[in-house]
């Protein structure tokens, strides 16, 4: 809105809008006196700037060795957990004797980061940004899987990270591998960049006793011919090493990144149930999940690593190294059987599917029998359009585009 | 009506984006609506909370999305299930053994573990993030949820390997999905200044001048050879009626393989005496220098004669080369190694600090070496569409996090999708700027006619 024509104000003010008008001749509104600028600072805008221009000031660059979130900054734009420091500081000096001027030391480092600090939604508590895997832990994880041999369970089991994760981790670096083969350039500006702002997982330093086992020297010196004392040695210390893990699944320290025995909760658990059962009977949670539905499954085994369970049970029991060794065989055995099992399975299939590779398509076909619609025809086995038989893949609300990727 | 401002000031929306405005609408976000009707909050709940979680999307199709259904975890202790099986939950009279009360006055007792609700309202907008343009936004590709969907449109997104152009492709546990790293650097890196665009302009307009030229000079000399390679069959005809047949069509055509793989040999052969030759470090001396000209010049001969040869003839031809090329090499390498001991040892008794200097001066060398890397891998380039040397863009650190249902290798630019999102114990996985109150208002919205 222009301002009004009458002036109410003293002359000075007077002579000030004249010289405003007379300056904002490059206005497309000839008939304003304000300048544009000016038109178009509202308070909200104002405001704006007098934010980035303080508390905003923070977040412009990246806070080096530590996260910048928004939860982190107090009202004044100042750390939270620096303030925090100082206000203890203080109180230890005023315990201690009087009341002193504490020198700032500004090449110290900041306080360690809390849950609070990792908010980036300072209103929304429940999400905290959590640690990412360091470059080391990720390379570690590779190691272990692609050069030591170890599966994704055992990793997972040692390290403390999500066996989804482990395989993620290592097929992404496979990538990466080939991409350096390939000569494709990498981000690695941006991933330095990217890495220097989020909370990492560090790999522990305590396994730095992991580094040098003996599997470790074999890999790194692929050339050298071992002699048979060498090999001796060697085996000897792989099964030194897995009585140890076989021994206790904590054998040794590692900075875990997440819990890797985590429990879904199933829809069929969301009622409450009203069982009444005799006060004599052991009711166990298998029973519990009796219960709730035939078909569920006790906590024991809907977790990832239902392996760790029965371990700790057998160690419980108080079974001897030997009869534990012969057990975990044999449920390697099992799983090995049931897996040869499984692939046997794929194979059978896939030795019926005729694959014809086009530049665009994979063709895949199978054999089909008429037979197989029926005698109405409608047989829900019957292949292909049939007449009377409606096809709904053009329906509203039905998905069109790609349902899975293979 | 005219469109609405999508960072307002005034009317609030916090948004998907790495902005400033958006930085400063979130730090004015609070947790109030507890005015109006239910409806009234149910409405105002629903209508933030849409603007920030899948703006892009519908309103019918998140309805479609929206499941009642909130996934979550409870971790599980090992060790607690392997002792317990849970019969001592019914213990005592029907629900558990009585346990002391927490006594902090007891320095024997511990102090009881702090129990947090799962929130599982925050799971509310969950499908969401199954979503491909959602992932490419939270996996740090990209700078908003807007421009990670104009990226898989564009087609600059890949799932497992194949190009998928849909924003609203539902990711499944397991699926890579790769954005192009030029993409990616652009979508986060600092904007160019009007300076630095002219420059680009210009030295794009340059390049793409060079390459018309080469490209026209390319064509005119297949062109030479087409007609050179004409005159040659005309002539051939012309001085024999009955041509001899050349041995590489009597050939059998698995031969092909076994023809390449001798070509790809010789070639390797090649390369390893240029890496020798072009050594900067310790420079062959003239005659080896000689040697090696020679060497190639008969390794190019072999290649020449790949096609024609008989195979055996190939074989004993490599076998002669690798045996002269280790022989060459052999004789001269123990030479240069049998000059360096006695330089060593001559410099060596003179005094123990010129030791030191060299050491530090090495180390010196090594740093030098490695901030000299790093400028390679991040150079100045006019011609890229951001600021060079590449740094991140201003206030991308308040909203860099990754969420633990993605595992992303920032270096290749490519994420993996775990799993769904799921809450836990005070912790949820799906992120959002909304009180929980807010989320609950949002998902009761939803729930009706349900």
């Amino acid at each position: 809105m222009p301002p009004s024509l009458a002036c109410s104000s003293s002359t000075l003010s007077c002579a000030k809008q004249l010289c405003k008008a007379t300056a904002s001749s490059t206005s497309s509104r000839s008939f304003s006196t304000t300048p544009r600028t000016q038109q178009r600072t509202t308070r909200a805008r104002r405001a704006l700037y007098r934010w980035l221009a303080t508390v905003g000031d923070n977040f412009r660059n990246p806070l080096p060795g530590s996260t910048n979130y928004l939860g982190a900054y107090n009202a004044q734009g100042k750390l939270k957990r620096v303030v925090e420091a100082e206000y203890k500081k203080a109180n230890d000096k005023k315990m201690d004797k009087g009341n002193r001027d504490i020198p700032k030391d500004p090449s110290e480092a900041l306080p360690p980061e809390s849950a609070r600090d990792r908010t980036p939604f300072p209103i929304s508590r429940s999400f905290i940004s959590q640690s990412v895997l360091s470059e080391e832990f990720r390379d570690e994880i590779w190691f272990r899987i692609m050069k030591q041999g170890k599966s994704v369970r055992e990793v997972s089991v040692d390290m403390g990270v999500e066996m989804s994760r482990v395989g993620a981790v290592v097929r992404l670096k496979e990538v990466e591998l080939e991409w350096k083969r390939i000569g494709k350039p990498l981000a690695t500006p941006y991933a330095k960049a990217v890495m220097s702002m989020l909370p990492k997982t560090g790999f522990a330093e305590d396994a730095a006793s992991e580094r040098s086992l003996p599997e470790r020297k074999l890999f790194s010196k692929p050339k050298r011919l071992m002699s048979d004392e060498e090999r001796k040695k060697l085996r000897a210390a792989n099964r030194e090493q897995r009585a140890i893990e076989a021994r206790g699944i904590e054998g040794r320290n590692f900075a875990r990144h997440e819990s890797i025995n985590d429990l879904p909760v199933h829809s069929k658990t969301g009622q409450q149930i009203f069982h009444p059962t005799s006060e004599s009977r052991q009711f166990t949670r298998a029973d519990a999940a009796k219960v709730f539905d035939e078909r569920l499954l006790p906590a024991d085994d809907r977790i990832p690593h239902p392996e760790m369970v029965v371990r700790q049970r057998e160690l419980v029991e108080g079974l001897s190294d030997e009869e534990r060794m012969e057990k975990a065989q044999l449920r390697a055995a099992k799983a090995e059987s049931k897996r040869l099992a499984e692939v046997a399975k794929q194979v059978a299939k896939d030795s019926k599917t005729k694959r014809v590779e086009t530049p665009r398509w994979e063709f895949r076909f199978t054999e089909a029998n008429v037979e197989d619609a029926g005698k109405t025809g409608r047989g829900h086995k019957g292949v292909g359009w049939r007449y009377g038989v409606p096809l709904y893949d053009r329906n509203k609300g039905l998905v069109k585009i790609p349902q899975s990727v293979e | 009506m005219s469109r609405k401002r999508f960072h307002g000031l005034k009317r609030v929306k916090v948004r998907m984006t790495w902005n400033k405005y958006n930085l400063y609408n979130l730090s004015r976000l609070r947790p109030r609506f507890s005015f109006g009707t239910f409806f009234q909050q149910k409405w105002a709940a629903k209508s933030a909370s849409r603007a920030y979680h899948g703006e892009q999307i519908r309103e019918k199709q998140w309805q479609r999305m929206f499941t009642s259904k909130l996934d979550a975890v409870i971790p599980m202790d090992y060790k607690y299930l392997a002792q317990h099986d849970g019969s001592e939950l019914a213990a005592g009279r029907g629900s558990g053994l009585e346990q002391k009360r927490y006594d902090p006055n007891d320095p024997q007792m511990k102090e009881p573990r702090k129990k947090f609700k799962i929130p599982y309202m925050a799971q509310t907008f969950a499908p969401i993030e199954r979503r491909l343009d959602v992932a490419v936004f939270r996996a740090l590709f990209a700078s908003s949820a807007r421009q990670a969907r104009q990226f898989v449109t564009h087609g600059s997104v890949k799932v497992n390997g194949q190009k998928m152009p849909y924003p609203g492709y539902l990711l499944n546990p397991g699926d890579m999905f790769q954005v192009e790293p030029e993409r990616v650097l652009f979508a986060t890196g600092q904007t160019k200044t009007a300076e630095q665009v002219k420059k680009g302009r210009e030295k794009r307009k340059v390049q793409r001048e060079v390459n018309a030229r080469r490209h026209e000079k390319r064509i005119e000399a297949r062109a030479q050879a087409l007609k050179n390679a004409a005159a040659k069959i005309a002539a051939q005809k012309k001085e024999a009626l009955a041509p001899t047949p050349r041995p590489i069509l009597s050939e059998p055509m698995g031969d092909v393989e076994a023809r390449k793989q001798r070509r790809s040999d010789l070639q390797a052969l090649v390369t390893q005496v240029k890496a020798l030759m072009e050594n900067t470090k310790s420079p062959p001396s003239a005659k080896k220098k000689q040697e090696l000209r020679k060497f190639t010049k008969d390794v190019r001969q072999t290649m020449a004669s790949v096609n024609r040869k008989p195979i055996d003839d190939l074989d004993g031809d490599l076998a002669k080369l690798v045996d002269r090329l280790t022989l060459t090499t052999g004789k001269s390498l123990p030479a240069a190694k049998t000059l360096q001991p006695p330089t060593k040892t001559e410099t060596a008794p003179a005094s123990q600090s010129s030791s030191v200097v060299t050491t530090v001066s090495n180390a010196a060398k090594q740093r030098a070496r490695k901030a000299l890397q790093e400028s390679r891998q991040n150079i100045i380039d006019e011609s890229k569409p951001y600021a060079t040397p590449w740094r991140p863009r201003p206030y991308m650190s308040a909203f860099a996090f990754v969420p633990r249902y993605l595992e992303v290798n920032h270096k290749i630019c490519s994420a993996v999708y775990l799993r769904h999102p799921v809450a836990k114990a005070g912790l949820s996985e799906v992120p959002s700027p909304f009180a929980p109150d807010t989320l609950q208002l949002a998902f009761n919205w939803y729930l009706r006619r349900r």
